[in-house]
Order: C-alpha cells, then structure tokens, then sequence
C-alpha cells in the first residue's frame, strides 16, 4: 500500500521510537501515536461501521492498542500493526453485534442497498455516504480493497469467505457506487 | 449491458484476468460500448476510493483512551512486558536524545544542585572545539545548510499538493520535531558557543531535517 510505504520511509524512527517508549509505559510517546494515527483509525472504523459506534470503537481501538504493544515487534510498521488491530477489533465488534448475518452469501445483491441513481441535485448524498449505504458484506469488502489497499486473499482469510466471494461482493459494490462519484 | 463479461469488469480493472480471458475481454470491449463505459467508471470508483481522505473525529478522544489506559498514573514498568529489538530500542534512543541533547545539554549545565552538589558535565574527549577558526567554520556550514533547507521548504511548498494529506501531515509533524530539536540546540548553543557537543549536534540536527526535506520532496516528484 502506497500510504503505508511512505509512512515506513519518512516516520520508522520515530515512530518505532515511541512505540518502543510507550510499549515501556511512556504514555506521552503513546499520545504521539494516537495523534498521528487516530483519524486514519476512525476513517476506517467510521467507514466499516456506523458512524455512531465510530467514536467508541476508536478508543477500543487505542486501548487494545496500549495492551498488546507488548505483543508488537517491529517486523512491520507500527502504522500497519494498528491498522490491522483495528480491522480485528472492528470485525469482532460486528459478530458482537450479530450483524454478519450472511451477508455473505453471493447471491445477494448489494446494489439494493443504495438505492435510487443521482439524477438530481436534491439528491445530495455522496460517496462517502453511498458506501455507507451498501449491504455490510460489499462495504466491509470494498472499504478493505478500494481504500486500505487489502489483498482479496487478506480479505477472505479475515472475513472467513473464499476469495471468489470476496471478488464478487467488490464489484457489487463498485457497481453501486460508480453512480454516486463526485460529477 | 448484461453479457457474460459483466460481472468480470472489476477482475479486468484490477488486472486480474488471465492472458487469455484479458484477450477475449478486450475483444468484447471493442463492439460493446455499455460494457466500455462501465468499465471507465470502474476505474473512476477505484480512484475515489483510494482519495477519500481520512477525517479527524468530531470530538478529541484522546481524555478517554488516557483515561482507560490510566494515563498521568505511575506505571510500573516492570508490570509490563515488552519485547523490542536492539534497532528499536536504539531508534528510541536517537529520538531521546534528538528531542533533549539540548535541553539535556543545558540542564547538566547547571552551575550547582540544590544540594551544593556540581554536576560535572560529561564532555567527550574527541569534542575539543576551542579554536575560534573552528566555530567560524561552524556558523559558515550552518548558514549555507539554513539556506538549503529554505530551498527545500520552498520547494516542498510547491510540492504538497501531489500527497496525500496523511502523507502531509506525517511531514510536518517529523519537521517540528526537528525544529524543536534545532531550537533546543542553538539555545544552548548561545549560552555555550564554544560548546563542540553541542555544534556536532546543532550539526547533525540540522543535517536531519537536509535529509528528510530532500527525500519528501524526491518521493512528491515521483508522484507526479
């Protein structure tokens, strides 16, 4: 991932700096890593759930974060650690929350989920509000390919589906959501 | 546009497809214009996706996580478990010393403790900068490294647009790091001009925010 690339190149000393300090209970080198990364943690958790569990969740998040620290060996970026973190805190909250409910199963249509094309200008909604708008399969899907850079095989072994269902819900949801790009 | 390479556009867009069925695609491609345009949509929800930038939370909710991972209280340090490498542990290192050698610097200064105690500062052997020719030579090299880091700021400047916000802002945050590094210095470094450590540091510092200016601007080139 090109983001994740250019954190590793311009940030790995004093990131992995702080998560060295804070993993020894420096908590001012942990607020450092929560300024850095909280809005790219909210924006993804915000975009893979309600935007109402957003806030919660994000603190979950850091918290959780705080906790393993121990567990982080600086194999990859810190950035990258969290990031995932934050995808499996994320999707433990979904089955919490029973809202897996099959959703994946590929005869779904995700297009159902957004409804209506933007014809008008009264029809204001836009990308960000069609993708939260999809089916939650097709979103969480889309979310981890288009816009955090997963792999379908990441994807699939995360979400517990086979890569071709994987695939599939993406392009639902891509289908859905070509009718909502910014004009 | 409904055909058998409908639900395979997005496997296209990604270059997904093997040789043979990317060849049979683009045949299709050619006669059917419904399937063209939805592909060159495709790729526009591709692009906007990897755009949509990152937004900060409405509310800080930094009081809350402190407060849960019992911020601003002792920790014992020994209560937690931490496995760092040797690298890692010398990265904190340099940002310790980064972020105090001269607040550091100044503090063991000091002419005396409370106590009556003097603190004898611990200047190396190899740091002897006594001759004024020296520290001439200092303010030269640290001029002429002023004036290409306004350069580099300048071009940056002209630069930013082609990252991305995040990108941006790890940027900044990296270059007030510096900065604060260099002011600490060249604080000390006025009340101790002769000071070699601390012209070696002033040095080094400076030459940091040299190095990261000129790589930023080097990977914003490359994303044009």
């Amino acid at each position: 991932m090109p983001r994740q690339v250019l954190e590793v190149t311009l940030t790995a000393d004093s990131v992995a700096a702080d998560a060295a300090l804070a993993a020894s209970g420096d908590a001012s080198a942990f607020e450092r890593l929560y300024r850095a990364h909280v809005n790219r943690v909210h924006s993804l958790v915000r975009r893979m759930l309600d935007a109402d569990e957003a806030d919660d969740l994000t603190q979950d998040v850091f918290v959780r974060a705080w906790d393993k620290l121990s567990t982080f060996r600086g194999e990859s970026a810190f950035g990258t650690w969290l990031h995932r973190l934050a995808v499996n805190v994320v999707l433990a909250r979904r089955k919490t929350l029973g809202v897996e409910r099959g959703r994946f199963h590929s005869g779904e249509n995700p297009l159902e989920g957004v409804s209506g094309r933007r014809e008008t200008p009264e029809i204001s909604m836009d990308f960000e509000e069609a993708l939260a708008n999809l089916p939650d399969g097709a979103r969480q899907v889309f979310v981890l390919h288009d816009v955090e850079g997963y792999r379908h095989e990441e994807i699939a072994q995360m979400l517990g589906v086979v890569p071709g269902t994987s695939k599939s819900q993406l392009h639902h949801a891509r289908m859905a959501l070509r009718r909502y790009l910014d004009r | 546009m409904n055909d058998q390479w409908t639900d395979r556009l997005s496997e296209y867009v990604d270059g997904e497809l093997a040789n043979g069925e990317r060849g049979a695609l683009e045949a299709h491609l050619a006669t059917c214009a419904a399937c063209r345009g939805a592909v060159a949509e495709l790729r526009q929800v591709v692009a906007r996706a990897r755009s949509l930038e990152d937004r900060a939370p409405q509310t800080d909710l930094w009081s809350g996580v402190a407060k849960r991972i019992g911020a601003g209280q002792v920790v014992d340090i020994r209560s937690r478990r931490f496995s760092f490498n040797v690298p890692q542990l010398i990265a904190a290192s340099i940002a310790l010393v980064l972020l105090s050698g001269g607040g550091m610097w100044v503090a063991l200064r000091r002419p005396a403790t409370p106590s009556g105690t003097r603190i004898v500062t611990p200047r190396p052997d190899d740091f002897t900068m006594n001759a004024s020719a020296d520290r001439q030579a200092t303010r030269i090299w640290t001029g002429r490294t002023d004036a290409a880091i306004a350069d580099l700021q300048e071009d940056l400047q002209r630069n930013e647009g082609r990252l991305d916000t995040a990108t941006v802002r790890v940027v900044r945050e990296n270059l007030a790091l510096i900065d604060r590094a260099i002011g600490q210095a060249r604080a000390a470094l006025d009340a101790d001009p002769g000071n070699a450590y601390l012209n070696l540091h002033l040095a080094d510092t400076m030459r940091r925010k040299l190095e990261l200016l000129r790589r930023i601007n080097a990977i914003a080139s490359a994303q044009s």
